[in-house]
């Protein structure tokens, strides 16, 4: 394969954001490798009626159940939370809910507020100029003034509350807590090219109305118009590097089976938080026995995977809570700080949900005994559907060497490429958070005129937020990559997802994620203008 | 058969005059996931409930009111717990997937898109307490 001066391995949410980035620059030939193939918005699941079904499958979250082509074998049965992800042009962005919260100011220094974690090696505001151009690139809805957050440059009007987020707020209100409608990667109106939502719902299953923020239509039609170019279905399977510890090229294998040698000046990592460390430890040599980068046993060390509580209330009337986007439709941040008289260090989000569709509402029913078969079901499934309003917990995962992912080799991809193992157990400090977190919710929920019938943590099907197995620090010995980006142990390669953060804050990650990519790219720039 | 599992959908998932809803019956439950193996678990529920209606009521399962069928199922439930759920369950997410039955619920526009629902204008002047409060995360001094 011709040489090129940079390989982005990966082509989701850090990935495309790299990619624009670093095309910015006219003179630097880069090629973006992804493994999973591109997804055709004119067929996704939402055009037809039962969209529902394909979570089953094709659309599901759970890569064992989907087994698509670009998937590979996690064994998770250990961890009381799987593994959620989309291996596909696009990455797990297609089918993201796009809550879109940042990371707050006190993320970035855990260790000084609180004594747990370790601080990043940088603050809240270095961050902030990206935060605001990303927003801008992805299409951010919400509202500016959020007292949960330093000032807000300019976002999308937020997506309505509907009446069920309307009770709910009333709810908060009363109890005197923080609530915010939600930081929604959803065009409330055409931005960026892209039409408004038509507010149907199924986000999640991908959106062909294209107003979802999935960087397919985001950031990749921009980088392709400036000059990316992009191979799906080639898997790359090790990391080459020299005498000198400097990155060659990565080892490719195509869609019809070969293996080729792709030479590149520098290698970009944003294969996800078990991607990337996935890579790295399939790419042995003499130098790095157990895996490059590894040479401190540090990589898919720290995994962290926010686990959520989720709480679901009935209502005596119709809320139409199941109609509108899912990345909505309020989050409330007033158990977010450490507060010294609980009995857990740091803290959570509460996510106020959508309610679940018809068929989601009828199985989960009928599973948990309020939904009989026979004469009564239509009468108790009309009490039942639009009535609901739940509310997920995100707490703040905090590092631990034990959570970590190794390569499993009993398992391989259709590559031949082994699959990977999760070791993972939820702490004794997020356990109570969880805890607290039910309580809080079935306190809102009771307040809203809600009963609540559902309660439980942690939820195994919601490991969509895979951090920190490549963690950033300037210890070489306690972490795998320096505050840029840039590898340790290896001078031009660098990593730039979500697998680098330091601690997990109690936001869904991507907001933060591409900031952090921005940051690193526009560093990595820097880096090439010297090393040319 | 056919008879036996068009029975057993409407006594499930009977029709409603008041929602005007259509019977479970009226649906074609195999046709999607006919590659899973549906036909055969087909035969099994078939085989096990109307064997159960012999064995309790010694009558063919069809011919009984749908009282009596509804009786059976859960009798059959207990017999094979495994199969008798996941059937129910697979009627259940074909049922509340079918546009038929999707435009009789509440449940605004049905895909395929591009017809969606109407995005209301929002009061938020519900936010005022929230604001009056002030900032609430922590200030991080270098
Ligand atoms: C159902 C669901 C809902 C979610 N909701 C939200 C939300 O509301 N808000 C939020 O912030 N986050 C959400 N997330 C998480 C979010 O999508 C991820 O955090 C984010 O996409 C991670 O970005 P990434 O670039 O690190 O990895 P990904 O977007 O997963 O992309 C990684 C890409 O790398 C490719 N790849 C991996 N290994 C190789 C290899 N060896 N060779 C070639 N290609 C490779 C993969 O195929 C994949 O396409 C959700 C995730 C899921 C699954
Ligand atoms: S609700 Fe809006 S964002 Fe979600 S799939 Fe529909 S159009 Fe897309």
């Amino acid at each position: 394969m011709e040489p090129v001066d940079v390989v982005i391995v990966g082509s989701g949410a850090s990935g495309a954001a790299a990619a624009w980035s670093l095309s910015r620059n006219p003179s630097l030939k880069i090629l973006c490798l992804e493994q999973g193939e591109r997804t055709d918005p004119a067929n996704y699941p939402t055009t037809t009626a039962a969209w529902e079904l394909s979570r089953l499958g094709d659309a599901s979250s759970n890569p064992q159940q989907r087994n698509g082509p670009g998937d590979y074998p996690i064994d998770d049965s250990t961890s009381p939370i799987s593994i959620a992800n989309f291996n596909g042009f696009g990455g797990s962005t297609i089918l993201y809910s796009g809550h879109f919260p940042r990371m707050h100011p006190s993320d970035f220094a855990t260790h000084t507020l609180d004594g747990v974690g370790d601080d990043w090696p940088f603050t809240y505001a270095d961050l902030e100029p990206y935060f605001t151009l990303n927003e801008k690139m992805m299409g951010v809805a919400g509202l500016v003034g959020d007292p949960a957050y330093p000032e807000y440059d300019a976002l999308l009007p937020p997506v309505p509350l509907g009446p069920m987020g309307r009770r709910v707020a009333e709810a908060f209100n009363t109890l005197g807590w923080h609530w915010w409608p939600s930081y929604s990667a959803v065009n409330t109106r055409s931005h960026g090219g892209r039409a408004p939502c038509i507010n149907l719902g199924p986000c999640n299953t991908g959106c062909s109305q294209g107003a979802k923020a999935s960087v397919d239509v985001t950031y990749w039609p921009s980088a392709l118009q400036q000059g990316v170019t992009v191979l799906t279905g080639h898997t790359v399977q090790t990391i080459e590097h020299d005498a000198d510890k400097r990155v060659s090229g990565v080892h490719v294998v195509t869609p019809d089976g070969n293996r080729v040698f792709q030479p590149a000046r520098i290698v970009v990592l944003a294969c996800g938080g078990v991607g990337t460390p996935r890579l790295l430890l399939n790419s042995k040599s003499p130098a790095f026995p157990d895996g490059l980068l590894n040479d401190h046993d540090q990589v898919g060390r720290n995994l962290m995977l926010h686990p959520l509580a989720f709480t679901e209330a009935v209502f005596d009337e119709d809320l139409q809570s199941s109609l509108g986007p899912h990345g909505c439709c309020i989050l409330s941040q007033e158990f977010y700080e450490t507060d010294t008289t609980r009995d857990f260090k740091r803290g959570y989000t509460m996510q106020i949900l959508r309610g679940a569709p018809p068929a989601e509402t009828a199985v989960s029913a009928y599973m948990s005994r309020r939904l009989p078969i026979g004469p009564d079901h239509h009468p108790a499934f009309s009490k039942l559907f639009n009535h609901t309003a739940g509310i997920a917990v995100i707490t703040e995962d905090l590092p631990e060497p034990e959570n970590r992912i190794e390569l499993d080799p009993e398992t391989q991809d259709a590559t031949g490429m082994p699959g990977i193992k999760v070791h993972y157990r939820v702490s004794e400090n997020t356990k109570k958070m969880l805890a607290h977190g039910i309580d809080k919710s079935r306190q809102v929920l009771e307040a809203a005129g809600g009963k609540v019938t559902t309660a439980f943590a942690p939820v195994r099907h919601t490991g969509w937020h895979l951090m920190g197995t490549t963690r950033m620090g300037t210890d070489p010995r306690k972490s795998v990559v320096k505050p840029n980006g840039q590898a340790h142990a290896i001078d031009n390669l660098f990593i730039v997802d979500s697998s680098i953060f330091t601690t997990s804050g109690a936001v869904n990650p991507v907001a933060t994620a591409q900031a952090l990519t921005l940051k690193i790219c526009d560093n990595l720039q820097d880096y090439l203008r010297q090393a040319s | 058969m056919t008879d036996i599992i068009h029975a057993f959908l409407d006594t499930i998932l009977p029709s409603d005059q008041t929602l005007g809803v259509p019977s479970g019956a009226s649906l074609d439950i195999t046709r999607p996931t006919s590659r899973d193996g549906i036909e055969q678990r087909l035969a099994d529920v078939a085989t096990l409930i109307d064997q159960t209606a012999h064995d309790l009521l010694e009558s063919d399962f069809v011919t009984l009111s749908s009282e009596d069928r509804l009786k059976i199922i859960e009798k059959a439930k207990r017999k094979d717990m495994r199969l008798m759920t996941a059937m129910i369950i697979h009627c259940l997410r074909h049922y509340y997937t079918d546009p038929r039955v999707l435009r009789c619920l509440p449940a605004g526009a049905v895909p395929p898109f591009p017809v969606g629902n109407q995005m209301a204008e929002d009061d938020w002047s519900i936010l005022e307490p929230v604001y009056q409060r002030g900032p609430v995360y922590r200030e991080v001094t270098p």
